[in-house]
């Protein structure tokens, strides 16, 4: 990126919108991780936050990429929505509970569904896998969820995994920067 | 001829015609034995070292702590005598609470006590006569059945042996002993087993300054809705006790509301299942290890019996709605009756049942019935039809289906090698129940024909039927060809009548009508001009005349022969009638 490119992101010039999916099992955390990106005048009280009914879309900024986060319910009833989604989505946020050790094999099913849906399929569609409540006693370290999931596999996107904390905020900035770098590769290669 | 096709629709119905099955149109069609194969379930977790000794009736899946995390809480029985049962809670995979029972438990059951308080459901565990209370994993309350008159002969050998210091033991022991030994209690049975007079002395100064008490053992357990069907509305537990009591406790104070025998004949209940709402109208059923299976309604003291199995019961389940009878037997039958007790069907299997699963599936609106089978696999049924085979390698010994965490479909398998198995439904099985309608039309009636009763008339008509068919056939076929001879001289007669009046070759027919008979006499006269069978046209023609012999010529235009002539008599004018 050249110097007048970065210049003219930083004065937000050549601001963009992107959307992100936020998807994941029920009670994996995925409102509670967007909340921690909200202003300080939108964000709920952790102790408050509710299972999601339906979805619910929220916004956020990261260096200067507008974010349209659709934070989808992960209850089974409402999985069927998220392949909507799928085709106007720029990056894709996966949350996992690494605590959860018994539903990791449905974790396992929904990023199969994901992987194999024709709307992501042949996208070299950016995912973030958040493994997530590493503060939990039983949690699984990322490289084992990285394992059980078999995220070796997947070749011809570019994926990155990493542990997070959403209660402390703990890994999620870190996370959402090689998302927002992603994305902004994907946006560049697709415009050219 | 009716018994022959009532013959052929029973064996169609309930054994399965071979020729049916091979039919393209059936539901087991290759297409749909390769459909089978895809799994449905996820494979979440197995432990094969988990060693665990657990029957149906023995795990539930409860929210145990409140925090909408489901908890497997199950017993683990051990039989050897220096070892005691275990009560263990897992949660999710791991085993987060194991303590020792007092007995071996029979049943285990799961329930909320009150609307009011928090929303933590307690455990009851069964342990002979005893129903063990648990709340937030730690002993709560404990309620014993109520205790068995003793035989008058026992009360007063204890009586005495209590008053008089200085009694003829022999003779006491003696008087205990004619006592048939089954229906003494537990301390007068241990008595007699004793050996030296010296451990004798010592048992009698240890217990005889109170009263003997006999109890039954608490066979199973089940719980009732108390007012609403929700979920965590209050339930009541209902024991059932090796004596055939039935009662219904009170969920808050633990207090038998409702206490009645579970058949008028002696029968030891083995499995209770109960469905609707004890405020409201309710239904248990028990399965009796006799073979019997009895129906409890509210209000009754005692139960009635609704089915009588051939064989011994392994297992019942009532399937919600429409609250039929699923009944697995030792004979490696699985049938279904209805709730009045009248069979529907039956099935055989390949191998022996060991024990039966409701899978509840709200989100497709139905229930499965899971089968677990000696070698391994579980069959799921859908009213009468497999709709999936989960293969496994060892005998299942009990099933659970459920939510576990925060899974809603979690089916936890117990073998019996003791391995712990979790699969969790995936969220796009279906199980074609669609095509399964589509195609299994023959097999899909659940509703038997409405066959006639077999009545007494029916069978003495069968029974000659079988008897005299060569008869019969004759008979019948002497009168066929009786109907057609006379058949025929009908049509002749009725030829030869109609040959004075009608031209056959030009069809034409006539026929006089004399509507009143008055001085001036009507005559009408019709003249059917008939093509090829079909009425082309209908002339009628009034004329008066009073003579008494009538000719009437029907002739063409310009021709001189007459297509049809007739001569009507008419019939003499009765003046008597005319003044």
């Amino acid at each position: 990126m050249g110097l007048f490119q970065k210049l003219a992101f930083f004065l937000g010039i050549k601001r963009k919108e992107v959307n992100v999916l936020v998807i994941g099992l029920n009670n994996s955390g995925k409102t509670t991780v967007i909340n921690h990106f909200k202003n300080d005048e939108e964000k709920v009280e952790k102790t408050e936050i509710v299972p999601t009914v339906g979805f619910s879309v929220e916004k956020f900024q990261n260096q200067n990429l507008a974010f349209t986060a659709f934070d989808m319910s992960g209850h089974g009833r409402y999985r069927d929505l998220w392949e909507h989604y799928y085709k106007d989505c720029h990056g894709i946020i996966f949350v996992v509970d690494s605590s959860d050790r018994l539903r990791l094999v449905v974790v396992k099913d929904e990023l199969d569904l994901l992987l194999q849906h024709p709307d992501v399929s042949n996208r070299r569609i950016p995912i973030l896998f958040f493994s997530n409540k590493m503060d939990c006693k039983e949690a699984l370290s990322s490289v084992k969820i990285a394992a059980a999931l078999g995220l070796d596999k997947i070749m011809d996107k570019p994926w990155h995994i990493s542990a997070s904390n959403a209660l402390s905020g703990e890994g999620l900035q870190e996370g959402v920067e090689w998302l927002t770098q992603q994305i902004r590769e994907y946006i560049t290669n697709k415009n050219l | 001829m009716i018994s022959i096709i009532r013959k052929f629709i029973r064996n169609d119905l309930f054994q399965g015609c071979p020729n049916l099955i091979a039919t393209p149109l059936n539901f087991f069609t290759p297409v749909n034995i390769i459909d089978l194969n895809i799994s449905r379930w996820l494979e979440a977790h197995i432990d094969r070292s988990a060693s665990l000794t657990t029957f149906s009736k023995n795990l539930v899946l409860a929210d145990v702590c409140g925090d909408g995390e489901y908890r497997l809480v199950l017993t683990d029985l051990k039989l050897e005598n220096n070892e005691k049962s275990r009560l263990k809670i897992y949660k999710g995979t791991v085993l987060t609470s194991d303590q020792t029972l007092p007995d071996i438990p029979s049943s285990i059951i799961s329930f909320y006590t009150s609307n009011y308080d928090s929303k933590i459901p307690v455990i009851g565990v069964a342990c002979g006569p005893d129903l063990l209370i648990y709340k937030n994993s730690k002993p709560y309350f404990k309620f014993v059945v109520p205790p068995l008159p003793i035989e008058a002969l026992e009360h007063s050998v204890w009586n005495r042996l209590s008053e008089d210091p200085n009694i003829d033991l022999q003779s006491t022991l003696d008087d205990l002993s004619s006592i048939p030994y089954k229906s003494l209690s537990p301390r007068s049975q241990k008595l007699l087993g004793l050996q030296t007079p010296l451990e004798i002395k010592d048992f009698i100064s240890k217990y005889k300054s109170s009263e003997p008490k006999k109890f039954a053992p608490i066979t199973c357990m089940t719980t009732l809705n108390r007012s609403t069907q929700d979920k965590q509305s209050p339930a009541c537990p209902i024991i059932a006790t090796e004596a055939g009591q039935i009662f219904i406790l009170d969920p808050q104070t633990f207090t038998p509301m409702h206490e009645a025998i579970s058949c008028a004949t002696k029968a030891i209940p083995c499995v209770l299942q109960a469905a609707g709402m004890y405020d409201v109208e309710f239904r248990i059923v028990i399965a009796c290890r006799e073979g019997s299976i009895c129906l409890l309604r509210r209000g009754w003291l005692e139960g009635k019996v609704l089915i009588q199995a051939t064989a011994n019961i392994v297992d019942i389940v009532v399937i919600p709605g429409d609250h039929f009878i699923m009944t697995a037997t030792t004979d490696r039958m699985l049938q279904c009756y209805t709730k009045r007790g009248n069979k529907l069907w039956n099935q055989k299997m390949n191998t022996d049942i060991t024990c039966l699963c409701l899978i509840p599936l709200s989100h497709l609106s139905t229930s499965l019935l899971g089968v677990g089978l000696r070698g391994g696999s579980i069959q799921l049924f859908q009213g009468r039809h497999l709709v999936d085979i989960i293969v496994g390698t060892e005998t299942p010994s009990a099933i659970a289906f459920g939510q576990l965490g925060q899974e809603e479909h979690v089916m936890v398998i117990i073998t019996t090698g003791g391995a712990i198995n979790f699969k969790i439904l995936k969220r796009t099985a279906d199980f074609n129940f669609g095509d399964g309608e589509m195609n299994s039309n023959p097999i899909q009636q659940t509703k038997p024909l409405p066959l006639p009763k077999r009545s007494k008339l029916f069978l003495e008509q069968s029974m000659r039927e079988r008897q005299n068919a060569v008869d019969m056939h004759q008979l019948f076929q002497k009168d066929l060809i009786r109907l057609r001879l006379t058949a025929a001289r009908a049509t002749v007669q009725m030829q030869s009548n109609q040959s004075s009046i009608g031209n056959e070759q030009e069809l034409v027919k006539l026929s006089a009508q004399v509507p009143l008979i008055s001085p001036n006499l009507t005559y009408k006269i019709e003249t059917k001009v008939q093509e090829k069978d079909a009425l082309v046209e209908d002339n009628q023609d009034s004329l008066q005349d009073s003579k008494r012999l009538l000719r009437v010529f029907v002739v063409r235009k310009r021709e001189a022969k007459p297509i049809v002539a007739a001569t009507i008599n008419m019939p003499p004018t009765d003046l008597s009638f005319l003044l």
